[in-house]
């Protein structure tokens, strides 16, 4: 059996799951919230903003918030200083005394510990929560309130892309990003959302009363609040027009470390404390789907990796092997016509193709479902290029993590 | 009948179609493949025939049909590459590709004879490399060797070599072997009509060559 027989499932479900969120996007309760319209109701709102360090970006983000297309009366801003060691306490000083702005200084606990003393603070019938390096447009808000007249909703996602974008590795988190707007309409729809992200998530202040406040949940709070809320039998929407702009890791190194504390903190959460969701009927799409095709995905991305680099090295020791010996102003020139005959159309490459066409088509659906402006081209170049060869870096600095129990600092 | 399953069945159903059309646009393009193999060895077995029917009508002034042979070793190289990496793609036992091997090894022996009665007719003295090798896993400096090969067929062009799979079934290549008396120790090297096995590198290799002869057929390519 070749090496490469391995990657055939792998690429099977990667398409199975590709084809099945097609499929979604199509379907009746998927169109459905498309065609949402925005109504009027207007029920009292209140954004958290926890902060640690964020000078840079605080009052931009805050701004962002007041420019909210709501009624000022039903809307809060509450700032939480998590012991910030840099000027972000003067930074917020600027909104000292606005009506609608609350400040509150505390000793350095976490982020889960800056949600809850503002959420202690509030009685919204909705809260939200903006990480302080993201911004939203002034009609994110209400395009997030209508998920609640669904009274089974408890919780609300938004749409995400990167804040301008610059270089290769920004534009292509850009298109991960967006990717993942339409991989949340559609997920969302059958109920099997696992994570509400830091950027503008909204929960029923009904449901953190019942379920509680924020945990660390190994650093990934976000997710251990959905989780939560899954496990507890109530649904997570979504709106895939109320755009967030975030700020995103400029260098591979920083991605990395973004990003393993997300894997890690997805594997110990979804293998620890909610393993049986995994597999649960009674969980529908997250359960049956969803859950075990991310799981699928980590170790995919890994073994694919993998097979790359042992096809890589393979190839490579193999070349030089047989130049050995032979003058290198042959060696190094490539031989031979360049003819079709010579493509190399196997069945793994070609599938390989349709997975990555299908992926990147559904950045382009996110692009028209969100309206998210920006072009999208050069971002799309770089995910084909660099995002196979990235990512398994984090898959397997933080499955290396989790097997030999190492915790990292958040920053 | 939940909208989750509906969904679940109607992706399977697509996985399915898209595996089905893949694999069908690779062996599509995989006979497409072999119909241009068998067209190039059709117009390349035209011209074998040609070129020895030329040199018959030719008797008194066989030496016309130089410049042909040689064009015509070209061509059959081209195809000797192209019949390689089809090998690699389809298998070494892909029916389709033993046929055309048949063929292309059958045209070797046709061009390899020609050029003898050329060189003895013309009085020239080229330098002629059969090159015997097995892709059945038994000879692992076979690939070592053909590129060896490969790079000097580039660097003297009027450099002769005719490659033959060993365990290819075929009655004219079994001759060939028990006439040049080539034995199963692979890779083999008959240059000019002397043996040779084994392959350590490129300049044991060039020993093997009459003195002279490469550098003779330099100074003829380039000149």
């Amino acid at each position: 059996m070749s090496p490469q027989m391995v990657a055939y499932p792998f690429l099977f479900i990667a398409i199975f799951f590709e084809s099945f969120i097609l499929v979604t996007l199509l379907s009746e309760p998927a169109r459905a919230r498309r065609l949402r319209a925005r109504g009027a109701l207007t029920p009292s709102v209140a954004v958290i903003v926890p902060c640690y360090n964020e000078a840079s970006t605080v009052a931009a983000t805050c701004d962002s918030l007041l420019a909210l297309d709501y009624p000022k009366e039903k809307l809060e801003i509450i700032l939480v200083n998590d012991g910030s060691t840099d000027e972000t306490a003067r930074a917020m000083a600027r909104f000292d005394g606005h009506p609608q702005v609350r400040i509150l200084h505390k000793e350095n606990g976490g982020k889960h510990t800056a949600l809850n003393a503002g959420i202690a603070l509030t009685r919204a019938e909705l809260i939200g929560c903006l990480d302080a390096d993201s911004f939203v447009e002034p009609d994110a808000l209400r395009e997030i309130i209508p998920c609640f007249a669904d009274e089974r909703v408890v919780a609300t996602t938004a749409a995400m892309s990167i804040h301008r974008p610059k270089n290769f590795i920004e534009h292509m988190q850009n298109v991960e990003y967006i990717f993942g707007i339409t991989l949340r309409h559609a997920i969302a729809s059958v109920n099997g959302i696992y994570v509400t992200p830091g950027p503008f998530s909204f929960y029923r202040s009904s449901i953190l009363a019942t379920l509680g406040g924020f945990r660390q949940g190994h650093q990934t709070e976000d997710m251990e609040m959905a989780l939560r809320i899954q496990q507890a039998g109530y649904e997570i929407g979504n709106a895939p027009r109320a755009r967030v702009y975030t700020k995103a890791p400029r260098t591979v190194a920083k991605l990395v470390k973004q990003r393993t504390r997300w894997t890690t903190g997805f594997l110990r959460n979804v293998l620890g404390e909610y393993r049986g969701l995994i597999g649960d009927r009674r969980h529908g799409a997250l359960g049956m789907l969803v859950l075990p095709t991310a799981l699928l995905a980590i170790l995919s991305g890994i073994l694919l990796f993998l097979l790359m680099l042992f096809t890589l090295a393979h190839g490579l020791v193999n070349a030089f092997e047989v130049r050995a010996g032979i003058p290198l102003s042959y060696a190094l020139v490539p031989h031979g016509a360049f003819d079709w005959m010579y493509l190399p159309t196997n069945f793994l490459l070609l599938f390989g193709l349709v997975a990555l066409l299908v992926s990147l088509s559904f950045a382009l659906i996110g692009k028209r479902l969100s309206k998210t402006p920006g072009n999208l081209f050069l971002g799309l170049v770089s995910y084909t290029l660099l995002y196979g060869l990235i990512a398994p870096l984090w898959l397997l600095r933080a499955t290396a993590d989790v097997t030999f129990r190492k915790h990292r600092r958040w920053r | 009948m939940s909208l989750l399953t509906r969904n679940a069945l109607i992706a399977l159903g697509i996985t399915i179609a898209l595996a089905g059309t893949v694999a069908y646009t690779v062996n599509y393009l995989n006979r497409a493949r072999i119909s241009e193999l068998s067209t190039i060895e059709d117009q390349i077995s035209i011209d074998t025939l040609s070129l020895d029917t030329q040199f018959s009508l030719l008797e008194a002034a066989p030496c016309d049909s130089v410049a042909s042979s040689t064009t015509l070793t070209g061509e059959l190289a081209d195809l000797g590459s192209r019949l390689s990496y089809a090998e690699s793609q389809l298998g070494t036992n892909n029916p389709q590709v033993v046929r055309l091997k048949d063929q292309y090894s059958l045209l070797e022996i046709r061009d390899y004879l020609i050029t003898k009665q050329l060189a003895a007719a013309c009085g020239s003295k080229p330098v002629i490399v059969l090159y015997f090798y097995s892709n059945a896993g038994d000879c692992s400096n076979c690939d070592k060797a053909g590129y060896a090969l490969s790079y000097l067929r580039n660097t003297y062009p009027s450099l002769r070599v005719y490659s033959f799979d060993y365990n290819l079934d075929l009655g004219a290549l079994k001759t060939l072997i028990a006439v040049t008396k080539v034995r199963d120790i692979l890779p083999a090297f008959v240059v000019n009509g002397k043996q040779y096995y084994g392959f350590t590198s490129l300049s044991d290799l060039e020993k093997q060559f009459p003195k002279g002869a490469l550098a003779t057929t330099t100074a003829t390519s380039t000149s």
